[in-house]
C-alpha cells in the first residue's frame, strides 16, 4: 500500500532534517563577509562617493565593519551620528546579505558596483535641501558665546578641558573643547553624541539647563536660509522613564523669538522647524538657542540645528 | 517488547565516560573564553568563603562566631552558597595547594564543569534507564551539544550546575516512584536541599513533583487503577523534600544560620522583586514590563538546534498519544461520551492500556519543561538572562528527543529488515550500522553548531533564523556579560603601550583581573572605568549599550574600531584606539594604516 510504504520509510525525514540543518549552518555561517573582507569595499566606495555624499551600511549591524575598513575620512563622526539624511545630496550604500537601508528608501540609484559579497550603490536624494549654516559644525569660540541668565554668568571656551565620560549608564562624553559654565561639569556646552530612542547616534550640542533661567548659546554672523530646523533629545536612558520635567528650547534671531520647541520625556529624537519670517535670507544674523526647564534634575538636553 | 537485561555497570561506565569526555572538552576549550560579568562576583565571593573555610579548619570555634560567619558569607548573599563554596574549595585546594590548573580562573570554573559533566551523564542514565541505551546516548549528546548550554557549562556560575542538581532531584523523585524503598526518597530530600542551596530555580521542583503526584492521583481516579503503592512512594519523596530539603539548605549556607527567616525572606524578595535589566528582542530593548510573551519560545527555537527540538516534539507527541489516549477514553466512557468520540478513538487515541510505568516518566519530563516555560508566559517575568533561566528544561527536551530517536531507529531497523529477508538492506537492518548512521546524521548539526559557536556562544543562533548574521539582522541579543574581552586579549597584548589604559566596558573588574592572573593579559595593561583619557576602549555590543561606543567616539576621537571580534562576520566586541596614540606597529589585516 502506497501510504504504508511512506509511513514505513518516514523515519528518513529525520536524518534528512539533521543534514539539512548542518547544510543550513554551513551556509548561514559563511554567508556574511569576514571582517577582513571589508577592505574590498574601499575601492568601489572611493570610486562612487562624491564630496558631501553619505556612506550608509545595510544591515546596520555591519556599520562598524565599514567604519573599520573605510576610516574616519570616508565615514566621519558628523555622518555616522547625523541628525537625518535630508541634507545629503546622495548616499553610497554598502549592502550585504541583500539588505538595503530603510532611510534611503526614497533615493534613486544612479550607479552600482558589485564586489564579492558586497553591493555598493550610489543613490541620489531627490529631496536634498541645501544647508546654509550648521550650528553644530559652527560651535567655535570665534563665532559663539555662552551665558546663563539667573544669575547672569558667562561660560568661557576651554579648548583643552578634561574629557569626562559617564561610563555605564552615565552621561555622554564631554569633549575637551567646550564652553564651561560655573556650577559643575554638567553645565557646559559642547558637541557630543547621544543615543536616541532607537539607540542610534545623534551628534548634538549638549546644553544642560541651569536651576533657574536660561543657558544661552549665541551664534554671531550666521547666514540664514528660510527656516531654522533641528532636533532635540536626551540620552534615551534619561528620558525613557518619563519622569523628568519638559525642557524648552527657545530660538531668537537678532533678538526676535522665532519659535519654541518643548521636549517632553519620551519624545525621543524630535524634530522642530521654525520659519525665519523677515529674517529669512539674512547674511549675518545673531542666533540664540536658550534652554530652560522648571526642574533641571537629570535634564541631559542636547540639540542640533541648521538653517536651510 | 521485552528488553534483554542490561548490566548497570555498563551504563555506569558509559555515563562516566560521557562525564569525563564532556569535562575534558570543557577544560580544553576554556582557555580562550573570557570571564563573564557574574563570574567576577563569584570569584570575589569564593575567595571570601575560602578564607572562612581555612579559618574553619584552623579554628572552628572562631569560624562559627557570628561576626566571622557574617563577614564571609554576607558577600554575594543574594545567591546561595553551595556552588560558590565548591569554587572556593577548588581554587584553594586544587589550584593553590595542588597546582592542578595552568590558570587560576579554571580552578574556579572546574566544579561547574564537573557538575555539567555529571549532568550529561545523568541524562544518559535517565534516558537509558527509562527508554534504553540508544535513547540515553542520543539524549546525552543532544543535551551536551546545545551551544548556549555548552557555553554556560564552562562558567563559574550557577546556571549549568543548577541544571544538573535540579535534574538530579527530579531523577531521585522518579526513582522513588519507580523503585520504592527509603534510599531514593532520602536522596530526593537531600538533593532538593542542595538544589535550594544552588539557585532559586529550585523553587520550581516542588511544583513539578507536586503536580506530577497530583496528576497520578487524577489518572488513578479516571482509570480506577490501584494507586496505593504509587501514592505512598510519591508522598514519601515529597515528604522527604519538605522535611530534608530546608534543613540541608540551612545547614550548608552559613549566612542563614542567624536571623534565618528574615534572611531567607530577604533572599526570596531579591529574586521575586528582581530589577529588570535591558535585553534586546527583535530589535527592541525591553527594560520594564510588559515583557514579550514570545521571548522564551522564540529564543529556544533560535538557539537550540532544530533537529533537537523536532525530535523532542516528536517524543512528546508520541508520549502524549501513548499515555493520554487510555485515560481520556476511560474518562469519556465514564462520562457517557463513548459513542461521540468513536471517531477520535479510531483515529488518534489508543484505547488499549499503555505499558506500565508507575513513575509516569514522560509526564514528569513534560512537567519539567512546561512548568519552567510557564514562568515566561507572565509579562512580568524578566528576560534579561537570555536562555539560561530556562535551561533546567533542556535535559527533558533532550530526553524526549532521545526517546524519539530510539523509536525512529527501531523503525529504521524494522523497515530495513522487511525490505527482504536476504537482501543487503535486511542484513543492515539487523546490525548497528543504521542506528550509527542515523545518530551521526542527527547529532552532526548540533556538534558542529556548538563547537563552531565557541567562544561566542551567546552570539550564536541556529540556521532557523539565519545563524549569527540572521539574528543580528532580526535584532536578537548579540552578547551580554562582557565576557568577549577574552577574545581580544591577543590584540591588546600586542598593541597597548606599556602601562597603557583600556576601558573595560561591561567586563567586571574581577573578571578583567582574572585574565591578568591567568597570564592571558599583560600585567602592565591598566583597566579603567571610563573612556575619558583611555588609550583603548572596549565595546561589547548590546543595543542598550551603544552609548558606550558613542562615548568612545567622542573621547578617543574616532568612529573607527581598530579591532573587531565576533562570529561569522558579525561584530560582537570592538576595540577603539585613541587617535592621539602613535600608529600601530603592524598594519591592520586590511593593509590600511590603523
Amino acid at each position: 500500500m502506497r501510504w504504508g510504504r511512506w509511513a514505513r520509510w518516514g523515519f528518513t525525514l529525520i536524518p534528512v532534517l539533521g543534514l539539512a540543518e548542518l547544510g543550513g549552518h554551513v551556509y548561514a555561517s559563511h554567508r556574511a563577509p569576514r571582517f577582513d573582507d571589508w577592505a574590498a569595499v574601499r575601492a568601489p566606495v572611493e570610486a562612487l562617493k562624491q564630496p558631501g555624499d553619505l556612506v550608509v551600511v545595510a544591515p546596520p549591524w555591519a556599520d562598524p565593519l565599514a567604519r573599520r575598513a573605510l576610516g574616519d575620512a570616508l565615514m566621519p563622526l558628523r555622518d555616522a551620528a547625523r541628525p537625518d539624511e535630508s541634507r545629503y545630496p546622495a548616499a553610497v550604500e554598502i549592502s550585504i546579505l541583500g539588505q538595503h537601508a530603510d532611510e534611503l528608501a526614497g533615493f534613486r540609484e544612479v550607479a552600482r558596483q558589485e564586489r564579492g559579497k558586497f553591493l555598493v550603490r550610489r543613490l541620489e536624494n531627490p529631496a536634498a535641501t541645501r544647508v546654509a549654516f550648521d550650528f553644530v559644525e559652527g560651535l567655535r569660540p570665534a563665532r559663539v558665546d555662552v551665558r546663563g541668565t539667573e544669575p547672569p554668568l558667562t561660560c568661557p571656551w576651554n579648548p583643552s578641558a578634561r574629557v569626562v565620560a559617564g561610563g555605564l549608564g552615565g552621561h555622554p562624553t564631554f569633549p575637551a573643547a567646550r564652553f564651561e559654565c560655573p556650577g559643575g561639569v554638567f553645565f557646559n556646552v559642547g558637541v557630543t553624541v547621544i543615543p536616541d530612542q532607537h539607540f542610534r547616534p545623534r551628534r548634538c550640542i549638549w546644553s544642560h539647563p541651569f536651576a533657574r533661567g536660561e543657558i544661552i548659546t549665541r551664534f554671531h554672523g550666521v547666514p540664514l536660509g528660510q527656516v531654522i530646523r533641528g532636533h532635540s533629545g536626551m540620552s534615551w536612558f534619561v528620558e525613557r522613564e518619563r519622569k523628568g520635567a519638559p525642557v524648552t528650547l527657545t530660538v531668537r534671531v537678532n533678538g526676535d523669538e522665532i519659535g519654541r520647541a518643548t521636549h517632553r520625556d519620551g519624545d525621543g529624537w524630535a524634530a522642530f522647524e521654525m520659519p525665519l519670517g523677515a529674517h529669512a535670507g539674512a547674511t549675518e544674523a545673531q542666533v540664540e538657542f536658550a534652554v530652560s526647564a522648571r526642574d533641571y534634575q537629570h535634564r541631559h538636553f542636547c540639540f542640533e540645528a541648521d538653517s536651510r | 517488547m521485552t528488553q534483554p537485561p542490561r548490566s548497570p555497570w555498563v551504563d555506569r561506565a558509559i555515563a562516566a565516560a560521557l562525564a569525563l569526555g564532556f569535562v575534558a572538552l570543557l577544560l580544553g576549550t576554556a582557555g580562550d573564553l573570557g570571564y563573564a560579568r557574574d563570574e567576577g562576583f563569584y570569584f570575589n565571593a569564593a575567595d571570601r568563603y575560602a578564607a572562612w573555610f581555612q579559618l574553619l579548619a584552623s579554628d572552628p570555634r572562631a569560624a562559627v562566631a557570628p561576626r566571622a560567619v557574617d563577614a564571609a558569607w554576607s558577600v554575594n548573599h543574594e545567591h546561595p552558597a553551595f556552588i560558590k563554596s565548591l569554587f572556593a574549595l577548588s581554587s584553594h585546594y586544587l589550584h593553590k595547594k595542588l597546582g592542578l590548573f595552568a590558570m587560576p580562573g579554571t580552578s574556579y570554573r572546574f566544579p561547574a564543569m564537573v557538575l555539567s559533566g555529571l549532568g550529561v551523564a545523568l541524562v544518559y542514565l535517565w534516558g537509558a534507564a527509562a527508554r534504553g541505551r540508544v535513547a540515553g546516548l542520543v539524549a546525552a549528546a543532544l543535551f551536551a551539544m546545545m551551544p548556549r548550554y555548552f557555553y554556560q557549562a564552562h562558567l563559574a556560575c550557577f546556571d549549568a550546575p543548577v541544571v544538573t542538581v535540579w535534574m538530579l532531584c527530579a531523577y531521585c523523585y522518579w526513582r522513588s516512584l519507580r523503585d520504592g524503598g527509603t534510599l531514593w526518597p532520602l536522596l530526593c530530600g537531600l538533593t532538593f536541599g542542595i538544589a535550594l542551596n544552588t539557585k532559586h530555580n529550585s523553587w520550581f521542583l516542588p511544583i513539578v513533583c507536586g503536580a506530577h503526584a497530583a496528576a497520578l492521583e487524577l489518572r488513578a481516579l479516571i482509570t480506577r487503577e490501584d494507586h496505593e503503592e504509587p501514592r505512598r512512594r510519591a508522598l514519601a519523596a515529597l515528604g522527604a523534600m519538605a522535611l530534608i530539603g530546608p534543613p540541608v539548605l540551612i545547614a550548608t549556607w552559613p549566612w542563614i544560620w542567624r536571623d534565618t527567616f528574615a534572611r531567607l525572606r530577604e533572599y526570596a524578595l531579591f529574586h521575586l522583586q528582581h530589577d529588570y535589566y535591558n535585553m534586546e528582542f527583535l530589535g527592541v530593548t525591553y527594560w520594564t514590563p510588559p515583557m514579550p510573551r514570545t521571548y522564551a519560545p522564540v529564543m529556544t527555537a533560535a538557539t537550540v538546534p532544530t533537529i533537537t527540538l523536532v525530535l523532542a516534539a516528536l517524543g512528546l507527541l508520541s508520549a502524549a498519544r501513548t499515555r493520554l489516549g487510555f485515560p481520556l477514553v476511560s474518562l469519556a466512557a465514564r462520562l457517557g461520551l463513548g459513542d461521540s468520540i468513536a471517531w477520535v478513538r479510531s483515529r488518534i487515541a489508543r484505547p488499549r492500556r499503555p505499558p506500565a510505568d508507575p513513575a509516569a516518566t514522560e509526564l514528569l519530563w513534560f512537567l519539567g519543561i512546561a512548568a519552567i516555560y510557564a514562568a515566561w508566559l507572565s509579562p512580568k517575568t524578566p528576560i534579561f538572562g537570555g536562555t539560561k533561566h530556562w535551561m533546567t528544561a533542556y535535559p527533558f527536551l533532550a530526553l524526549f528527543a532521545g526517546t524519539a530517536f530510539a523509536a525512529i531507529a527501531r523503525r529504521a531497523a524494522i523497515a530495513l529488515r522487511r525490505a527482504g529477508r536476504d537482501t543487503v538492506r535486511a542484513h543492515l537492518g539487523r546490525g548497528p550500522l543504521p542506528v550509527l548512521l542515523l545518530a551521526a546524521a542527527v547529532i552532526a548539526a548540533p556538534v558542529v553548531e556548538t563547537l563552531h559557536a565557541h567562544p561566542f556562544a551567546l552570539s550564536a543562533y541556529t540556521p532557523l533564523v539565519g545563524g549569527a548574521p540572521g539574528a543580528a539582522t532580526l535584532g536578537l541579543n548579540r552578547t551580554f556579560w562582557g565576557y568577549t574581552t577574552g577574545s581580544v586579549v591577543d590584540y591588546l597584548n600586542a598593541e597597548v603601550p606599556q602601562r597603557g589604559t583600556v576601558y573595560i566596558h561591561d567586563t567586571l573588574w574581577p573578571s578583567w583581573e582574572m585574565l591578568i592572573r591567568d597570564g592571558r593579559l599583560r600585567r602592565d595593561i591598566r583597566g579603567v572605568g571610563t573612556v575619558a583619557g583611555a588609550d583603548f576602549a572596549l565595546y561589547h555590543h548590546e543595543q542598550h549599550m551603544l552609548d558606550q561606543a558613542y562615548q568612545a567616539w567622542v573621547a578617543l576621537g574616532t568612529t573607527r574600531p581598530a579591532h573587531v571580534g565576533g562570529l561569522d562576520g558579525v561584530p560582537v566586541v570592538l576595540v577603539y584606539r585613541a587617535t592621539r596614540l602613535p600608529p600601530a606597529a603592524r598594519p591592520t589585516p586590511d593593509g590600511q594604516p590603523p
